[in-house]
């Protein structure tokens, strides 16, 4: 397996972080829409506390991913792709790393506006971002969170309808290469 | 002879009358707070009632004749998190519906062996009456001083988040309570 990108694919690390993060957004969104509904008990307040644990670790996954990515090489396009195709990828993922940063840092500044404890799976105290309780900033925080959530949602359902489009239609290696790594290489497995 | 039983009968009066209060105080609101601690998912955080009334009898070289009153009205808690005053306020936990405030008296003052000042008293809050023990420090400045009072409770004592909220590493049950008086002597 090999760890760092090539021109033709990407290296594990790479697809690691990009399916990991994957899986924690998703069940992040999920527990993030499913929590808002529960009455006050205290199994409300462990999943809120589950859902700022998971978010600080999104945060913490995204800086190492972004780190990672600007010390390698991004793999090829497919030579077929257009330009306005190739660009508008890249806009697309520069504004996912955008918004996998900004949802959770508006999701801890909600929480430090609202005096709420943040304590990393029970584990370590994370101070806040506000010097306490902020009234001011608390609602229009929490707006940003959700805000850039449902932007967050359209954007993906463009990123994965472009990579099944891709697969299906282009069948192209754009998805494979993030699932599987570079194809055919020397020293590689099937 | 007759004389003497006057003089005495007339002592006798004056020490029926004498059981006058100690010293009595005013409290200054504006500079006076009745903080607590207490811990919410093992993070320590400080709370306050802000609107509170006592009557303080007090004289630090006549203890025995000291006396606390304490009127809380617990509504107005505030702990910089408007939802958990708000759930604070319900009927899992102060339920001031139904108990919209809290009352102290002392019953006696003693001195430890160390020389500090305590105070014995009942507490009675959310319906509930409890004996408290209260460290007093006071500090006299000519017509003003500061009461400084201490006491530790337990939440669950009173009913305060029972049942599915009992768990102290959700809400810690251990609560000291902090009082802090600058004080106006009465005329």
């Amino acid at each position: 397996m090999r760890l760092r990108s090539t021109e033709a694919g990407w290296g594990a690390l790479v697809r690691a972080f990009h399916w990991l993060i994957a899986a924690l957004i998703l069940a992040q969104g999920i527990i993030g829409l499913t929590m808002v509904q529960m009455g006050l008990t205290p199994a409300k307040v462990r999943v809120f506390a589950l859902h700022k644990s998971i978010g600080v670790t999104i945060l913490a996954l995204v800086l190492l991913r972004i780190a990672w990515r600007l010390s390698e090489r991004r793999p090829a396009d497919p030579p077929a792709m257009p330009r306005w195709q190739r660009r508008a990828a890249r806009a697309v993922h520069g504004s996912l790393y955008a918004l996998i940063l900004a949802i959770p840092l508006s999701g801890w500044w909600f929480n430090s506006a609202s005096n709420a404890p943040l304590v990393w799976f029970g584990l370590f105290d994370i101070p806040g971002l506000t010097r306490g309780y902020a009234p001011f900033w608390k609602p229009r925080a929490l707006l940003l969170h959700q805000t850039l959530f449902w932007v967050l949602v359209a954007l993906l359902a463009l990123h994965v309808g472009a990579a099944l489009w891709h697969h299906f239609g282009q069948r192209d290696d754009v998805l494979r290469r993030m699932m599987i790594g570079p194809r055919g290489q020397t020293g590689e497995g099937p | 002879m007759r004389r003497a039983l006057i003089a005495m009968g007339t002592l006798g009066l004056l020490a029926v009358a004498a059981p006058a209060l100690a010293q009595t105080w005013q409290i200054d609101a504006a500079h006076s707070t009745l903080t607590f601690t207490n811990t919410y998912q093992n993070v320590e955080y400080t709370g306050q009632f802000r609107r509170f009334t006592a009557n303080i009898a007090y004289d630090p070289s006549d203890i025995a004749r000291a006396k606390f009153d304490v009127k809380v009205d617990i509504s107005s808690l505030d702990t910089r998190n408007s939802e958990r005053d708000h759930a604070a306020l319900g009927p899992a936990f102060f339920d001031t519906a139904k108990f919209p405030d809290a009352y102290f008296a002392t019953t006696r003052f003693r001195k430890t062996a160390d020389g500090k000042v305590v105070a014995d008293g009942e507490l009675k809050l959310r319906g509930v009456t409890r004996p408290v023990v209260l460290e007093v420090q006071f500090v006299p400045h000519g017509d003003t001083a500061t009461l400084d009072v201490t006491a530790q409770l337990k939440r669950l004592d009173f009913g305060i988040g029972t049942g599915q909220w009992a768990d102290p590493s959700m809400i810690g049950d251990g609560v000291t309570v902090h009082g802090h008086l600058l004080l106006h002597a009465s005329k």
